[in-house]
C-alpha cells in the first residue's frame, strides 16, 4: 500500500531522505552565487561576534552584574545563535508549502519534507556558526566551560523539536490563512524582545520576575547560560514550561499538519 | 494476475473558495475533521482495475479528467472520495517539468527526482550514466534545467523514469512535445517495456499511440466513466462520439406531423430486426439487413433509397430499389416494405448512419428521411471507409522483424 504524503511511525525514512536532500540543495543554494563558498558559514557569525564585541564592549560597555559573570558578549552569543536558527527556522518554514506550490500539484512526496527541510537547514548552519563561536570563545579565554559543549545538546535538540512543531502547524494554517507569513516577522521580534536574550531576568522589577517562567524560551536561554557560562540553573517551573511547550506544541502541529495536508493542493 | 492499480468509486471536488472567509471556515471545518463545505465535483465513481502486465489508455476531452485522475493514481492529489490502492512503484510523467528546478542542473534535478522516487544514491550513481545516455541532450545536463527547450525537458523526464524501471509507467500528454525520433525511441522503450511485463497508463489524444500501445482503453467524459473496456471498441465508440459531435450542427429533428401529410413517408425502419435510434454494435463482416416500411398517402408504390454514412456526414454508399430493377412490395395494411440485405458487411470499424429515404414512383422527389446510428466494431488497422476486395500478387510471406 502507498502511503500517500505522511508517514506514520513507519515511514519516516523517506521523508528524512527527502529532507536531506532538500536542505543540502537550499545550502548549496545559498551560497552558490559567493565567493567563498560554504566558509560564510563560518565567516558571518565571526564577523558579527566581532560586531558584538565592538558595540556592546566599547561603545555601550554592557557588564553583568557580579564579581565572577561573564561577559557581556558571551552571555548574548550562547542564547543568540540558537534563538536565530529557531526564529529563521519557523519564519522560513511557514511559507515552505505554500512556496513549494508547483511541487505539491505535481509530483508525489511527503508534504512533511518541505517543512523538515527549512528546519534542518537553519539549525545546520546556525549549528555550525554557534559551535564555531564557542570554540572561538573557548580559546580567548571568555569563560566558556568545555564540559557544557556537551550539556547544551539536549536543549538545542529540543528547540529543534519546538521549531518543527510551530514550523509544522503554521505551514498547514498559512495554505489556508494567508496572514500568518506577514505577521510572523514582527511576533518573533516581540518574543525575541519578551524573552532574555539580550538581558537576563534579574533586570526586570522583582514582581515581573517569576512571570518569566511562562516563557518557553526562558527555560532554554537559562540553561544554555547555565550550561556553558555557570551562571544559576533556571528554576524547576521553567524548565517544565519550556518542555511542556515542545511536547504540546509538537503534538498540535502533527495533528494540524496531518488532518490538513490532503487538503493543501484545494487552497494552494 | 495481481491488480497492480484499484481504485473504487474514486472522485475528486475541489472546494468553491471565493471569499476570505470561505478559507477560514474550511480551514476550521477541516480542523474539526468534517469536509470543507461546497465543492465542485470534478471526477466522479470511477472504478479501475488495473491487473500487473495490463496497459489501459485514458481517453476524453480537454477537461473530462484525465490528468486529475492520473494525479490521483499517482497519489499527487489526495481523493475527496474513495480509495485507491497501488503495489508497487510508480514512475509518471505528469507534466512538463514537474519536479524540476528551473535553477538546478540537469545532473542535480536528477538526483532529486531519484530520491523522490525512493532511490538511494549509490542505486542513483549506477543509473546515472544510464539516464544520461537515454536523455542524449549532450553538454545541457550539466546546465540549469531553465536553459533547457521543452523537448529537452522531456527527455531529461522520460530518462529518469526508463531508468529506474518502476512497477507501473503513468504518462500523460507530454511525449507529444519530443521530436519524431525520440517519440519513436519512447514508444520503442515502452513496447519493450510491456512486453517484459510493466504495466502502463497512458493518456493521449493519438488514437494511434493509445491503439498501439494499450489493450484496454477507458473513456472519460465529464468527469465519469463513459465506457470502459477493449481497446478498439472504446476508440472507436469514443472516435464516433467526435464525428457526431462535429455533425450534429447540420442534422434537424424530424417533424412528424408535416412528415405525414406527405405523399410518402417512412413508417418504420429496422436494422437487424431492431427497430431502437441506437443500435448494438454489428461486427465487422457481418451480415446487415435494412428494412425499410413506407407509408402511401395515394397508395401509389415508392422507390425506396437506402444510403450509408459516416457519423461526420462523408457518404459512403447509397442504392435505390429502381437501380436493382426492384420495388418494395405491399402490404395487407396499404404500406409497402423491402428489405436491403448485405452479406458480408465491408464497413471499417467506426460508427455510421444508414437512411432511409423514399422517393415518388418516378425516383425523382425525396420526401423523408429516417436514419439510425450503427457501430460497426472489429479490430481492424485498415484505414478509409471500407474494406475494398483484394488480393496481393508477387508477394512474399512477411518475416516480422522488431525493432522499427
Amino acid at each position: 500500500m502507498r502511503t500517500l504524503s505522511f508517514a506514520p511511525a513507519g515511514r519516516i525514512a523517506p521523508v528524512l531522505a527527502l529532507a536531506f536532500q532538500l536542505a543540502r540543495r537550499d545550502l548549496r543554494n545559498r551560497y552558490l552565487g559567493s565567493f567563498s563558498g560554504g566558509a560564510w558559514a563560518l565567516l558571518q557569525p565571526l564577523v558579527q561576534l566581532a560586531v558584538y564585541v565592538f558595540v556592546f564592549g566599547y561603545i555601550f560597555r554592557q557588564r553583568l552584574p557580579g564579581a565572577d559573570a561573564p561577559g557581556y558578549v558571551p552571555f548574548l552569543v550562547v542564547v543568540m545563535w540558537p534563538w536565530t536558527a529557531f526564529a529563521e527556522a519557523v519564519s522560513r518554514a511557514t511559507t515552505a508549502i505554500q512556496d513549494n506550490a508547483s511541487l505539491i500539484g505535481k509530483v508525489a512526496l511527503p508534504r512533511a519534507a518541505l517543512v523538515l527541510a527549512p528546519v534542518m537547514a537553519s539549525f545546520a548552519i546556525h549549528g555550525i556558526g554557534y559551535i564555531g563561536l564557542l570554540l572561538v570563545m573557548l580559546l580567548a579565554g571568555a569563560g566558556i566551560a568545555p564540559a557544557g559543549l556537551a550539556l547544551m545538546l539536549p536543549a538545542l535538540a529540543l528547540l529543534f523539536l519546538f521549531a518543527l512543531g510551530l514550523a509544522l502547524l503554521l505551514a498547514a494554517l498559512q495554505v489556508f490563512v494567508r496572514d500568518i507569513a506577514p505577521a510572523l516577522p514582527q511576533l518573533l521580534m516581540l518574543w525575541m524582545f519578551l524573552s532574555p536574550v539580550f538581558y537576563g531576568r534579574y533586570v526586570m522589577p522583582e514582581w515581573v520576575r517569576p512571570w518569566f517562567d511562562l516563557n518557553p524560551m526562558t527555560g532554554f536561554a537559562e540553561y544554555l547560560r547555565f550550561a556553558l557560562l555557570n551562571m544559576p540553573a533556571p528554576g524547576l517551573r521553567a524548565m517544565v514550561c519550556s518542555i511542556g511547550a515542545v511536547v504540546l506544541v509538537l503534538a498540535l502541529g502533527l495533528f494540524a499538519f496531518r488532518r490538513l495536508q490532503r487538503h493543501f493542493e484545494d487552497f494552494l | 494476475m495481481s491488480a497492480l492499480v484499484e481504485a473504487h468509486g474514486l472522485g475528486k471536488s475541489y472546494p468553491r473558495v471565493f471569499r476570505r472567509s470561505d478559507r477560514f471556515r474550511a480551514l476550521c471545518s477541516l480542523l474539526a475533521g468534517r469536509a470543507s463545505g461546497e465543492v465542485t465535483p470534478v471526477l466522479q465513481g470511477i472504478d479501475l482495475c488495473v491487473p500487473r502486465g495490463q496497459s489501459l489508455g485514458l481517453i476524453g476531452d480537454n477537461g473530462a479528467g484525465k490528468s486529475t485522475l492520473l494525479k490521483l493514481l499517482t497519489g499527487v492529489l489526495t481523493p475527496t472520495h474513495g480509495s485507491v490502492r497501488v503495489n508497487g512503484r510508480i514512475g509518471a510523467l505528469l507534466e512538463l517539468g514537474a519536479g524540476f528546478h528551473p535553477e538546478y542542473s540537469g545532473r542535480d534535478n536528477i538526483a532529486m527526482a531519484a530520491t523522490l522516487q525512493g532511490f538511494s544514491a549509490d542505486d542513483l550513481a549506477a543509473r546515472l550514466s544510464d539516464i544520461v545516455a537515454f536523455a542524449d541532450i549532450g553538454r545541457y545536463i550539466d546546465e540549469p534545467v531553465k536553459h533547457y527547450s521543452s523537448g529537452m525537458v522531456v527527455r531529461l523526464g522520460f530518462a529518469i523514469v526508463a531508468a529506474t524501471r518502476p512497477d507501473l509507467l503513468i504518462t500523460d500528454e507530454v511525449l507529444a512535445v519530443g521530436d519524431e525520433s525520440f517519440q519513436k525511441k519512447c514508444i520503442r522503450w515502452m513496447e519493450d517495456y510491456l512486453e517484459q511485463g510493466g504495466t502502463l497508463i497512458l493518456v493521449s489524444h493519438s488514437m494511434y499511440h493509445i491503439q498501439k500501445l494499450c489493450r484496454q482503453a477507458l473513456w472519460l467524459r465529464e468527469g465519469r466513466m463513459q465506457a470502459s473496456g477493449d481497446v478498439f471498441e472504446v476508440t472507436q465508440a469514443y472516435l464516433a462520439y467526435h464525428e457526431r459531435k462535429s455533425a450534429a450542427d447540420e442534422t434537424r429533428a424530424r417533424d412528424l406531423d408535416a412528415v405525414r401529410g406527405l405523399e410518402f413517408h417512412v413508417r418504420a425502419m429496422r436494422v437487424n430486426g431492431e427497430e431502437a435510434e441506437t443500435l448494438p454494435a454489428v461486427e465487422q463482416g457481418a451480415a446487415l439487413t435494412v428494412e425499410a416500411t413506407i407509408a402511401s398517402r395515394d397508395g401509389r408504390v415508392p422507390v425506396v433509397n437506402i444510403g450509408f454514412a459516416r457519423a461526420d456526414g462523408t457518404p459512403v454508399y447509397g442504392v435505390s430499389s429502381d437501380m436493382d430493377g426492384v420495388q418494395p412490395a405491399p402490404l395487407p395494411d396499404g404500406d409497402f416494405r423491402i428489405v436491403l440485405h448485405i452479406a458480408e458487411l465491408p464497413l471499417l470499424p467506426a460508427s455510421y448512419t444508414i437512411r432511409v429515404h423514399p422517393l415518388d414512383s418516378e425516383g425523382l422527389r425525396l420526401f423523408d428521411t429516417l436514419e439510425r446510428t450503427l457501430t460497426v466494431k472489429g479490430r481492424s488497422s485498415e484505414s478509409g471507409l471500407v474494406r475494398l476486395a483484394h488480393v496481393w500478387e508477387h508477394a512474399a510471406p512477411l518475416s516480422r522483424s522488431r525493432g522499427e
